[in-house]
């Protein structure tokens, strides 16, 4: 969790941006837990949605 | 003198760089800015679709259309990009990296650059050295969205809502990925293999789409009173052509974005050439080639549908069909010869979609026909006219496959295959699972009434007695 960094100083070296993601959980396992999470939630809501649409038919 | 030539070997440099940070932030600029020009498409399908839809359903539609485009953005940003970054050279020669001469493809590239999690996270989210994936993935989004909304009309008043949007998701981030990583990347096996060209994506985008739409129609059956017992079709209108035709007006607005964003700019890591625009196969293009065909192909869809239907309903479908028509060659037309070929787009249109409804197809905005028809009569003009024409860039290897009628009709026969065929398997699928169609007392008694929380008019306006049925 958090920033990678403390200051962006040290992603600026030499007049150019170090080439890296810029994000909360950068270079940790975290992106790939967001995603996943994310895919949950999607295919859960996927479901809870079919489920409410089925009960206006029935 | 020394240190006047250092001096102004350092000036020069800082120019240099400076030059190259306008040229970036411009680029990106320029492909961001095609991302709103291109949800403009979707407000216009939005409109189109609600127009042609009864007052009873109209609420539904508008809900449809909007979760089309909400899941396949989202999906195309799981898994999408990187089947398009992953496929170009499967199954013709293998998916390792560098099978294609661009060296841009393959599974460990895609998974290099093209994944939200891992080493490659770092070119799904703000990294301030990369000013290309974002657009270049956003652009992407709004195709796959498009193709999404294009296939969404025509099912209109009778597919169930989470069934069209896994529907959706494998059209839009899925089956025309595969089409643009086998026929619009310069790695494809269809471009190397047999010179396709489609610049603006009649195949790709609208043929995809529209036969993926006929596959879904055959297995969820017409709507309610479509057909009568001895076959005969009966007119059902929507309850609002205005809207529609402002609808059909406002993806035209987009189409300027989406064929923008078709064209490869000089001066980046990903650019053909330092000095000019290309295509996406490398191959010569400007704006200004855009801004002569598309207007004019525009208008000649126009006045080819006005010649048989005077419809303003089928004149706007035929602008949209005159712009398909020559979109696959709208970086070698030259004007009048777009307005021939959108002219005679214009004219098969109705024609076409009547014998789609001949065949006891109920497509309610005339997609299969407008983006699937006309769609591949665009790629295999092409062939006709551009045989010939060197199928890649000026760096692209000798031997290097050329235009060919041949190429353009292999070409047509993919993107047929890869539109229907998925079409019919998910939407069989879906309907094993009950999932397909609404039950037809339903669709009697009016989609929003039975599942939409919310009104779109007034109490005094409903659909009138014919429309019960």
């Amino acid at each position: 969790m958090g920033y990678f960094a403390e200051s962006f100083a040290e992603l600026h070296a030499d007049g150019a941006w170090i080439d890296m993601g810029m994000y909360i959980g950068s270079g940790s396992s975290m992106p790939g837990w967001y995603t996943v999470i994310a895919s949950v939630m999607l295919v859960a809501i996927l479901v809870k949605g079919n489920n409410d649409e089925q009960d206006h038919y029935k | 003198m020394e240190d006047q030539i250092l001096a102004l070997t350092a000036e020069l440099a800082a120019v240099k760089s400076a030059a190259q940070v306008t040229n970036t932030m411009f680029a990106e600029a320029y492909y961001y800015l095609t991302i709103p020009l291109m949800v403009i498409i979707h407000a216009g399908f939005l409109l189109y679709e609600m127009g042609q839809t009864r007052v009873k359903n109209v609420l539904s539609s508008g809900i449809k259309n909007l979760l089309a485009f909400a899941f396949t953005i989202i999906t195309f940003y799981l898994f999408g990009w990187w089947f398009y970054w992953a496929l170009p050279t499967f199954p013709v020669t293998s998916l390792v990296a560098g099978a294609g001469y661009m060296e841009i493809s393959g599974l460990a590239y895609a998974s290099a650059i093209a994944l939200p999690w891992g080493d490659s996270a770092q070119y799904m989210g703000p990294n301030m050295a990369d000013h290309a994936s974002g657009v270049f993935w956003g652009a992407f989004a709004l195709f796959a969205a498009t193709t999404a909304s294009i296939a969404s009309g025509a099912l209109i008043e009778r597919i169930q809502t989470v069934g069209f949007v896994i529907c959706a998701i494998v059209l839009g981030s899925f089956a025309w990925v595969v089409a643009a990583a086998w026929g619009w990347h310069a790695d494809g096996w269809l471009v190397t293999e047999f010179g396709f060209h489609d610049f603006g994506a009649a195949g790709l985008v609208h043929a995809v789409a529209g036969f993926f739409a006929l596959g879904i129609l055959v297995n969820l059956g017409p709507r309610v009173g479509k057909f009568n017992a001895d076959g005969s079709a009966n007119k059902i209108s929507g309850h609002n052509l205005p809207l529609t035709v402002t609808g059909l007006m406002l993806i035209i607005v987009g189409f300027f974005g989406f064929l923008m964003a078709c064209i490869i700019l000089p001066g980046e890591g990903w650019s053909w050439y330092s000095d000019a625009g290309t295509t996406i196969y490398g191959t010569p293009m400007t704006l200004s080639a855009l801004a002569f065909n598309v207007c004019l192909a525009a208008s000649g869809g126009i006045i080819g549908a006005w010649v048989f239907t005077k419809d303003p309903f089928w004149m706007m479908s035929g602008c949209l069909a005159g712009i398909i028509s020559v979109a696959s060659g709208l970086d070698v037309y030259f004007g009048s010869h777009v307005i021939i070929i959108s002219i005679v787009a214009g004219m098969i249109l109705k024609p076409c979609a009547d014998w789609v409804e001949g065949l006891g197809i109920d497509d309610a905005v005339g997609a299969v026909t407008v983006h699937g028809t006309i769609g591949l009569f665009g790629v295999v003009v092409l062939g006709v006219f551009g045989s010939g024409i060197p199928g890649l860039g000026a760096y692209a290897p000798e031997g290097t496959v050329a235009i060919s009628l041949f190429g353009q009709i292999v070409g047509a026969v993919v993107m047929f295959l890869l539109g229907f065929v998925p079409g019919y398997i998910v939407s069989w699928l879906v309907n094993k699972a009950g999932m397909l169609r609404i039950p037809d007392d339903v669709q009697i008694r009016g989609l929003d009434a039975v599942k939409v929380p919310a009104q779109a008019y007034p109490e005094s306006m409903v659909s009138t007695e014919s429309d019960s049925k």
